[in-house]
């Protein structure tokens, strides 16, 4: 009798003591300091993920807010990576707290949207044709906002100037990569750190977001709509590629980040974000060179960085002042400022005309090369953007082809398993609330 | 049982209050970390949740039909028998050996425990860092294979870090027990001309048995919960090569948002680490020598 009681109890508490979240319910908000100075105004807590060079960037745009006006006060609490973010997000929520603003990656936005954890943003924004247009679309579903854009960004291919010379290279990037691998061979006679320099690396980890472009180019997709279709011929033609590159030819590798080795000049070229151009010309003592990622049988890079989503257990009030932060970041000269101190792709179309961005391009024309690449973006395939820990599935998946030699077309058969269960958690979601 | 005179038994219910007023703090503080989350962990393993919808959907025992069926589980559970099979083995046998050394008469041996013993007080992530920096394929002090970047090398590469890390503890544990060892036992059997190696298996290690059973079980239940070193230096890679049960819990809960199986891969860890402690406490009751 006793044991049975107990045993009831034990089932019963978990469903009596959480209540869960009410979509409606205003939760608070985390805790911080405010300033004596800004004490009166409303405050907003904005969870950013950006760090370093670009993280100070952050603070200058909200100190420059906060002083441009007196109602607002917009508290900036640096959380981790985009994944600590959407993490710490998901936390705050089941334990009725909220920010007001979040950075959210191309890759979490989703989950928070499906699940009714965002707030619509259409009454909000001042004006939304300034916005770039394709950038400013991917959060747009069924003609509603769910976020802004804000550190958006693509690949772009980094090259060692002064390697490429070396090599007698030309200067600028390869326009396939065909051509890149005929490279290797002059870049590999050039020395480096008492090695042969070696011609290109590979992310160990979140690879899969440059891997999508590479996917592109050889003419294959991770998945039309939820259908995955990453073990079809493109995708594994693109995994056959790097993988000959790496085990074949010797003249690639996986590096934990490519960036550093780069930097420190291990490497002749790397995929990365553009969002990474400031930091990278200040560490690298040599000529850093900058151009379109290689194409091959097709050309197209895939967008990606953070936008700005505003949470729904909020109250009326913080949500406008939230939203007057939001008008202030899609002021030309704020978007076109963040663009110079980061490298990220100005997200206002008017950016672009603001004397200061027009001057650093044409005197450093590596900050004009996202831009002019961004006709050849276009949005993800949306297994990896809806499909949750997908992206982790698929640099997995490639972490066996650069490390253990395997066979593309057997890994991404197993990949493939793998999303085919990650889109079928997601499908009736996706069809309720995307198709 | 006789009845009780009336003093006895109003003194033994006064006695029955102080001891509920006195261990009830450290019950309650138990209940709220300890058993609550366990009872809400196998609630959640029941239902489908990812972290953000407004609530949980039940849906049984799907998670474990599905968790149990899942060819990736199967090899996180190899990955984590290898690993943790290793990292116990490795740390007994290692502990043993330098307690034994420390136990020597030894010119500086004080400081030698004290660097023996440093790295188990260290953090998991500095450790890792500093080990990251001695495998590294290019200016590494253990250059050789590209460790963390190999599936054949990560594994052991993990472990060598672990046991660096555990084998410090192991040793000052044994130390402790061989330091309270009788010594009349030993001289005896010296006098009867008894072989160093036959007083170590027939006499030391049979006496150290409790000791034994202390850091097998302790070092057990450390090892399959390891997972700062892990994060740090291969992030479960390369591909599922070092992918180990706390590791996948991480994976599922927190990069995938897929609360009921992570709470259904923790319940499955749970019940894995109460099988082998019993299992462990049944063997070793019968022939463990406690004095």
């Amino acid at each position: 009798m006793r044991r049975r009681g107990f045993l009831g109890l034990a089932a019963a508490l978990p469903l009596a003591g959480c209540g869960y979240r009410s979509v409606d319910a205003v939760y608070s908000q985390p805790a911080g300091a405010v300033p004596a100075q800004y004490a009166r105004r409303v405050r907003v807590v904005f969870w950013s993920s950006y760090g370093g060079v670009n993280g100070k960037a952050v603070d200058g745009l909200v100190a420059k807010f906060n002083e441009s006006q007196d109602d607002v006060y917009v508290e900036v609490q640096f959380q981790g990576s985009y994944d600590d973010v959407a993490q710490k997000v998901a936390a705050a929520l089941i334990a009725k707290q909220a920010p007001d603003l979040a950075v959210l990656s191309d890759v979490t936005w989703e989950r928070f949207f499906l699940n009714e954890a965002l707030e619509p943003l259409n009454g909000y924004l001042a004006d939304p044709a300034v916005y770039q247009p394709k950038l400013f679309g991917e959060y747009v579903v069924k003609g509603q906002s769910w976020c802004v854009p804000f550190a958006r960004s693509t690949p772009i291919l980094y090259y060692n100037r002064d390697a490429f010379a070396a090599a007698g290279l030309p200067d600028r990037a390869p326009r396939t990569w065909s051509e890149l691998q005929s490279w290797g061979p002059s870049l590999a006679k050039v020395q480096s750190g008492g090695r042969a320099l070696r011609t290109l690396a590979f992310a160990k980890v979140d690879g899969d977001w440059q891997f999508q472009g590479n996917v592109w180019q050889f003419g294959g997709s991770y998945s039309r709509g939820l259908d995955v279709t990453i073990a079809e011929a493109g995708a594994v033609a693109a995994g056959e590629w790097q993988r000959s590159m790496v085990h074949s030819l010797k003249l690639a590798y996986m590096a934990s980040s490519p960036s550093t080795d780069f930097a420190n000049g291990l490497v002749a070229t790397i995929q990365e974000s553009t969002g990474g151009l400031k930091s990278m010309t200040s560490k690298a003592k040599f000529r850093v060179g900058a151009g379109f990622v290689p194409g091959e049988v097709a050309s197209g890079i895939a967008t990606g960085g953070g936008g700005i989503g505003m949470l729904r257990n909020i109250s009326a009030e913080r949500k406008q002042a939230a939203a007057a932060f939001l008008t202030f970041l899609a002021r030309p000269e704020n978007a076109a400022w963040w663009t110079i101190q980061t490298g990220y792709l100005p997200v206002v179309e008017a950016a672009r005309e603001v004397p200061e961005l027009k001057k650093l391009i044409a005197e450093q024309p590596n900050y004009g090369v996202a831009i002019a690449q961004l006709a050849n973006a276009r949005q993800q395939d949306a297994i990896r953007l809806y499909g949750r820990n997908a992206n982790v599935a698929i640099y997995t998946g490639l972490q066996q082809i650069y490390a253990d030699n395997a066979a593309p077309s057997k890994v991404f058969a197993t990949v493939a398993r793998r999303l085919d269960a990650i889109g079928a958690e997601v499908r009736r979601l996706y069809e309720e609330k995307v198709l | 049982m006789q009845e009780n005179p009336v003093g006895l038994r109003s003194r033994r219910r006064r006695e029955y209050w102080l001891f509920a007023a006195l261990v009830a703090p450290n019950l309650l503080v138990i209940a709220v970390f300890a058993y609550w989350p366990i009872v809400y962990n196998a609630f959640l393993s029941l239902t489908d949740w990812n972290m953000i919808a407004a609530r949980p959907a039940f849906v049984g025992l799907a998670n474990y039909g599905r968790t149990l069926t899942d060819p990736a589980f199967h090899r996180t559970l190899w990955v984590t028998v290898v690993f943790t099979g290793l990292i116990v083995a490795g740390s007994l046998v290692i502990g043993l050996a330098l307690a034994f050394l420390f136990n020597l008469p030894l010119k500086g041996r004080g400081a030698v425990r004290t660097i023996a013993f440093a790295p188990h007080v260290l953090s998991g992530a500095a450790v890792a860092t500093i080990w990251l920096f001695i495998f590294d394929p290019g200016y590494g002090l253990l250059r050789g294979p590209d460790w963390m970047n190999n599936s054949d090398w990560a594994l052991p590469g993990l472990v060598i870090v672990y046991l660096w890390k555990n084998a410090g503890f192991a040793a000052l544990i044994y130390l402790a027990g061989l330091q309270g060892l009788p010594k009349e036992l030993d001289e005896a059997a010296v006098m009867d001309g008894a072989s160093t190696w036959r007083r170590f298996h027939a006499i030391k290690l049979p006496l150290l048995a409790p000791i034994t059973f202390f850091l097998l079980i302790t070092t057990v239940i450390g090892t399959f919960q390891a997972f700062d070193v892990i994060a740090v230096m291969t992030g479960g890679g390369p591909g599922d090569a070092t992918t180990t049960l706390s590791w996948a819990i991480y994976n599922e809960g927190f990069q995938a948002f897929n609360a009921g199986r992570a709470a259904t891969l923790s319940i499955i860890m749970f019940v894995i680490l109460l099988v082998v402690t019993t299992v462990q406490a049944r063997v070793l009751e019968r022939r463990v020598h406690y004095r």
